[in-house]
């Protein structure tokens, strides 16, 4: 176990090295740079060269590379083009919003998708389990956009519940007006997931059903239903964790596309800003810090999965 | 048959949605217009497009004029939304008779926002810094002045030449005020001496500015004036049918019905300088011929527009209603299919294709109706969607596009058109010296004869062409009083924003 934990530190250190060497060369492919966006559109290119200068866009890119990542080592993401601010505090700050944006979400798909799925495929055949799979099928199929859209004309416009867009100024010291701002993005997050989920958890208790052990444990007395329960689920809360990695980088999709649309001052609608900013050093921080995330959640997820799954401990 | 399904499924949908959102009306209440005004009210102003930071002196963008101009950081002198000049930090001004001297009176007694008292240097000292750094936006514009002086409250510029848009640029940005020396971030702070402070900014959600209760003028009326910013237009009206918002700007007039519903608010139009700019690569290649160029302007129906965004009017020049030198230029360029067709034969133009840039935030509508205008006398119309940068880049700097298509919202810039190396690529010689004619006249109508003589043969050039002057839409809730209904793309002077707490 200690040599498979080394080995996949060592692959997720590569991992964060390869993507920052991945983010930098490709924001660099861009067109249009931030002097240029400073200077606007009354100006000569004189103004736009002695902004570059002045940020230091002039220096070549191995040194800027160089620049980045000894900052990165000592723990610094880096400092934004345009406000000055540091990218660590910036994400800090963000976070506040998107990390609850994302546990909110990821527990109302775990909620409402595993026991769900499980029940479609137990009913499979039967009208519960036909409409569960229908309908997730549907509800995958949805655009997140859409959804959003829908809860808002219901819960915000029509019946006023939850506030329609934006986050408390106060933040997280009101807690109330916080959590009430967060539930309507969660909610749209976490039903097009969760749908997605509902119907994994349901191919995988499908797969189990017809397992081996699941027969001969019906065979030795067990209903159907309890044998399934009993040795199934565990097999498919393995299958499960290995998905998690996955969504979580969905969740993180979804967080940008959502804060747009709920005008959320979270991690994804500062990424699209700055993106358009071309302010690339706090995109690049911002980028890496997403990945690195979604990189580590994967490593986590592996050694659970490895604990978890007495069958893998075995042969290591 | 499934599609067909699909299709009853998502009108059902789209309907029912569309009656929920009729519902609404009935449960929100609607505001009280009889209400006292409260002076310790926050108004919630919806805005469009966030500013990259809050340096003012170098960061490009009507973003930042709109918000931070009047309302945080002044000048000698200011503009009224009439777009009329008045006395701001000096009580009254003179002009020599030969054009080439400017006095004005400072007024005593005025401090910024951190104390300090502003004194006649410092406003030498903020007109010199802006005209010799080059870096900072409009520095050209004092670039006429040669000395600046202060003598007692007395602040003199002198000019090489006379320079008719001298008190038009010192509205702006070049001659806004700042402390000599100041140490304070302008990128994320401010130290001016307008009616309100900068009291929060939360990046990617919203502005906050409080009342300065030690302004020299009359305070502001409200206690805080809040700009959320929220891009899309469906949003904003979700968000002020929610009652979390009191104004709504850069609106689409299309929604009036769904936002007048209830009572609470009302639609206000108001006249703009925003022009819908369709820029010609006339350097070379078929544009470079006037009649391809002229063809294109009479096979676009302009009304489409106006239609289209339930807004607005057409124009027909550089110059829009609001600027001096405007005339009515529609007999230049009418809509006229048979006559581009024509043109476009006499051209010997044949299975023209062209590529239109266009930035990814304007409506797809309007790339939309040129397609089809075009396609129907044989122009083939491709189009780019680029997002800014990548437009400031091909278009702006390298010049490498065929047709372009931006919003120009700048009020007075028709120098634009009289310098040949701008993106727009238009060079006459006429009107290169008619325009340097006006800015040297001392007479102000005289100038604006000028201009228009100018704007005239720019039109008849078919320099480019001008699908619209778009009008600025404001939602106002009914409890609201003050609020500017014109140019708030790039001003919004909060002075007598009012809230009623009805």
């Amino acid at each position: 176990m200690i040599r498979y934990t080394l080995t996949r530190l060592a692959l997720l250190l590569l991992g964060l090295f390869v993507a920052s060497v991945l983010i930098f060369l490709t924001l660099r492919v861009l067109p249009g740079d931030v002097a240029q966006l400073i200077a606007g559109t009354s100006s000569t290119p004189e103004q736009v060269a002695s902004i570059r200068e002045q940020l230091g866009l002039d220096e070549p890119l191995v040194a800027q590379y160089a620049d980045w990542i000894g900052g990165v080592l000592r723990g610094d993401l880096g400092t934004s083009l345009l406000t000055g601010t540091s990218v660590t505090e910036e994400l800090a700050e963000k976070a506040q919003v998107t990390i609850p944006l994302g546990v909110f979400a990821l527990s109302i798909a775990l909620v409402f998708s595993l026991p769900l799925g499980v029940i479609s495929a137990m009913r499979r055949g039967r009208a519960a389990g036909t409409a569960l799979s229908v309908g997730s099928q549907a509800l995958a199929a949805v655009p997140v956009v859409w959804a959003g859209m829908m809860l808002v004309v219901v819960f915000a416009v029509w019946l006023g519940w939850l506030p329609a867009q934006g986050f408390p100024r106060a933040g997280w010291s009101d807690p109330s007006a916080a959590v009430r701002a967060l539930i309507l993005p969660a909610l749209t997050i976490g039903i097009v997931e969760g749908a997605m989920l509902l119907r994994f958890v349901r191919s995988a208790t499908l797969q189990a059903v017809g397992q081996d052990y699941v027969r001969t444990a019906a065979a030795k007395g067990l209903t159907r239903d309890a044998a399934l329960i009993r040795h199934g689920l565990p097999n498919v809360g393995l299958s499960v964790v290995t998905v998690l990695g996955l969504q979580v980088a969905g969740i993180i999709v979804g967080a940008v596309v959502i804060e747009q649309l709920f005008s959320l001052p979270g991690i994804g609608r500062m990424l699209v800003a700055d993106v358009s900013a071309r302010d690339l050093p706090k995109v690049q921080g911002e980028l890496l810090a997403l990945t690195g995330f979604v990189l580590i959640v994967g490593f986590v997820v592996d050694l659970v999965h490895r604990g978890l799954d007495p069958r893998q401990r075995e042969t290591s | 048959m499934l599609r067909r399904t699909a299709l009853a499924a998502s009108a059902l949908l789209v309907s029912a949605a569309l009656l929920l959102s009729a519902c609404a009306g009935g449960t929100t209440d609607a505001p009280t217009p009889t209400g006292e005004p409260d002076p310790d009210a926050s108004a919630v102003i919806r805005l469009v497009l966030e500013p990259s930071n809050l340096d003012i002196r170098q960061t490009a963008g009507a973003a930042l004029d709109q918000i931070l101009v009047d309302n945080i950081y002044e000048g000698l002198i200011r503009r009224t939304p009439e777009q009329e000049i008045e006395p701001a930090l000096a009580s009254d001004w003179t002009v020599s008779e030969d054009g080439l001297t400017y006095t004005f009176d400072l007024r005593e007694g005025i401090t910024f926002h951190d104390g300090q008292a502003l004194t006649p240097q410092d406003v030498v000292w903020s007109l010199t810094t802006r005209r010799d750094t080059p870096a900072f936006s409009d520095s050209q514009r004092l670039a006429n002045v040669t000395t600046i002086t202060a003598e007692g409250q007395t602040i003199t510029l002198t000019l090489a030449a006379p320079d008719s848009t001298l008190l038009w640029n010192l509205t702006g940005r070049a001659g806004l005020i700042f402390k000599e020396g100041d140490t304070v971030d302008y990128k994320t702070a401010e130290n001016g001496t307008g009616p309100f402070v900068l009291d929060d900014w939360r990046q990617g959600d919203s502005i906050t500015f409080a009342r300065n209760d030690q302004y020299w003028g009359d305070t502001a009326k409200v206690g805080e004036v809040v700009f959320a910013y929220i891009p899309d237009n469906q949003a904003a009206l979700n968000a002020a049918l929610a009652g979390e918002v009191d104004v709504v700007t850069g609106f689409d007039a299309n929604l009036e019905e769904q936002i007048e519903a209830d009572g609470a608010y009302e639609l206000v139009l108001g006249a703009s300088t925003d022009k819908g700019t369709l820029a010609f690569n006339q350097t070379s290649g078929p544009l470079a011929d006037k009649r391809v160029r002229q063809a294109i302007r009479q096979a676009i129906d302009h009304e489409g527009f106006i239609e289209a965004a339930a807004s607005g009017q057409t124009l027909y020049g550089p110059i829009p209603e609001l600027d001096p030198g405007y005339e009515d230029l529609s007999e230049v360029a009418p809509y006229d299919p048979e006559a581009a067709r024509a043109l476009l034969e006499e051209a010997g133009v044949e299975d023209l294709t062209l590529t239109l840039t266009i930035p990814n935030f304007y409506s797809t509508t309007i790339p939309q109706i040129l397609v089809s205008d075009l396609n129907e006398v044989g122009v083939t119309l491709e189009v780019d969607s680029v997002d800014f940068p990548t437009w400031l880049t091909d278009v702006y700097t390298n010049h490498d596009f065929d047709l372009s298509y931006v919003l120009h919202t700048e009020a007075r810039d028709f120098e634009n058109w009289a310098d040949p190396t701008y993106y727009f690529t238009y060079d006459n010689a006429e009107v290169q010296a008619l325009y340097k004619e006006s800015v040297a006249a001392t007479d102000p109508d005289e100038a604006a004869e000028l201009l228009a003589q100018a704007a005239r043969i720019v039109s008849e050039d078919a320099a480019a062409d001008w699908l619209f002057n778009a009008a600025s839409v404001v939602a106002v809730g009914t409890n609201i009083t003050g609020m500017p209904s014109i140019n708030v793309n790039a001003r919004i002077d909060l002075a007598d924003l009012a809230k009623s707490d009805g």
